[in-house]
């Protein structure tokens, strides 16, 4: 398998913030992005009641259109994502899977009536695409409030834990990498 | 004398523990009350009323020997040798008040004041002093809580008041009716205590402690939906006069051992919610009413894994 890693835009995303996707995945993970033709505003996910969109049908989506040479596919959302028993999720991935979706939406400054704040923007976005990653390679939610796989319910959470995996996840990420390049030829 | 200073400078009270009556009275130089000022059941209390009591015999039967022993007097007698103005009614010891002086000889049993406490505070639930999210769920701190998802919370006197937490609440949602044991009933910790009705399905839920039910929150017949509003104050659902306080409290989750269990509930869950296809979230606190999300979802197997009934 290749070490090779798909972003695949869901509606309108804003390309500064792909490749800075694509640079944080190759940095921490040293693994290689490409990016898939966009797919249009996921209509068929909406909820009306909730005025949101419901993430595990976008996700059975992805599931569909994975190319086949691809390591992990990862879709990036403007909309909000909600699952039934959750008021929302900052993104939802298949556990030891090859699909997971990151939403953006409540991942701006604005959205809490604060400033825009880029660099803000692309540190929340590199952390929540990585704890995904990490989840479609087989770690679960970790303890460690510092570690980036630390479950955030609040985007408080996400500005606490840093960019990085804690040692104990960072030996299982290897591992579960190394299985899977070796796993699939 | 700059010796005893010192030594009474080192009886430190840690923040939130409370004095023995028998330290407050001065006849033991440290002691702090373990059980809830609720002497009635008190080893401790029991144990020391009995020493003076032998001593006392043993006074009249060897009055030399028994006078080297230091420990002659109950903390009643030791209070009442203070002068009038200085001895504090027991709801002032335990900060329940701020400042009431004992007008009845410490016998608390004919004690108009203490029958009027007893009774306002079986019906006033005392406020939460700290909160914190774990999960998206809310915890009150120094409460403690049953696998079952129902706190316990001991109180000065010796009651424990007994409600719903907050991940209960929010799994079974809007409450319609909650059928709450009588008074007198006698309840054992982890088997059936109570039942709660929503939409004609109906959840049985554990006692969170062995006990007789002393007294129950009789606005839920009216509210039920005060348990959804404040599960850890005005919804509260019955106090009970524990029987076997010390031992129930080592079976349930307290402080960090609450966070956690919440936390693997929350995994739970959110596994059990979404078991068509395996996914895990990053993401936002529970919604206020799970069981109408998953409508459709087998009931019993939710009230099966997480009420443990």
């Amino acid at each position: 398998m290749s070490r090779c890693i798909t972003i695949c835009p869901i509606g309108s995303v804003e390309k500064g913030i792909l490749e800075h996707i694509s640079e944080c995945i190759s940095f921490r993970c040293n693994l290689t992005c490409r990016f898939f033709t966009g797919m249009d505003n996921p209509k068929y996910a909406y909820n009306e009641i909730r005025c949101q969109y419901d993430s595990k049908l976008i996700l059975r989506h992805l599931l569909r259109e994975c190319p086949h040479d691809t390591l992990k596919f990862i879709g990036v959302t403007s909309v909000d994502l909600y699952v039934p028993i959750l008021q929302f999720v900052f993104g939802l991935a298949q556990i030891e899977g090859k699909c997971s979706i990151v939403s953006l939406r409540r991942l701006y400054p604005q959205f809490y009536n604060q400033l825009p704040d880029p660099d803000l923007l692309l540190k929340r976005v590199e952390k929540t695409v990585l704890h995904e990653l990490g989840h479609t390679f087989g770690i679960i939610h970790c303890r460690d409030r510092r570690c980036v796989m630390y479950s955030s319910t609040r985007i408080e959470d996400t500005d606490f834990k840093q960019p990085a995996f804690c040692p104990t996840c960072s030996e299982l990420f290897k591992w579960h990498l190394d299985k899977s390049l070796q796993q699939d030829p | 004398m700059g010796a005893r200073k010192k030594r009474e400078s080192m009886k430190i009270v840690p923040p939130g523990k409370k004095k023995c009556v028998w330290m407050e009275a001065g006849v033991v130089s440290y002691k702090l009350c373990d059980h809830n000022y609720d002497c009635s059941t008190c080893v401790y209390d029991h144990g020391m009323q009995d020493k003076v009591a032998r001593h006392k015999e043993k006074l009249i039967t060897q009055p030399i020997a028994a006078a080297k022993d230091k420990l002659t007097e109950t903390w009643v007698e030791k209070m009442m040798q203070l002068p009038a103005n200085r001895r504090k009614c027991r709801y002032m010891i335990t900060g329940e008040v701020g400042r009431k002086i004992c007008p009845s000889a410490y016998e608390c049993g004919t004690c108009s004041f203490d029958q009027m406490m007893q009774e306002r505070m079986q019906a006033e639930i005392l406020p939460v002093h700290a909160r914190s999210q774990e999960s998206g769920f809310e915890l009150a701190e120094d409460f403690y809580y049953h696998e079952g998802h129902t706190w316990a919370r001991p109180e000065y006197g010796g009651r424990v008041r007994v409600g719903l937490d907050d991940f209960a609440q929010k799994l079974i949602g809007k409450l319609g009716r909650i059928e709450l044991p009588n008074v007198g009933q006698v309840l054992k910790q982890g088997e059936v205590g109570f039942q709660i009705r929503r939409n004609g399905e109906v959840a049985q839920v554990l006692s969170p402690i062995d006990g007789i039910v002393a007294h129950v929150n009789d606005k839920l017949k009216d509210q039920p939906d005060l348990a959804n509003e404040s599960c850890y104050e005005t919804g509260w659902l019955f106090a009970v006069e524990p029987t076997r306080l010390r031992k129930n409290l080592k079976g349930l989750y307290y402080r960090e051992e609450a966070r956690n269990f919440i936390n693997e509930e929350r995994e739970k869950l959110f596994n059990l919610a979404n078991d068509d296809l395996q996914v895990a979230a990053d993401g936002g606190s529970s919604v206020e009413d799970i069981f109408k999300e998953i409508e459709g979802e087998n009931w019993a197997r939710f009230v099966k894994t997480f009420l443990r009934t």
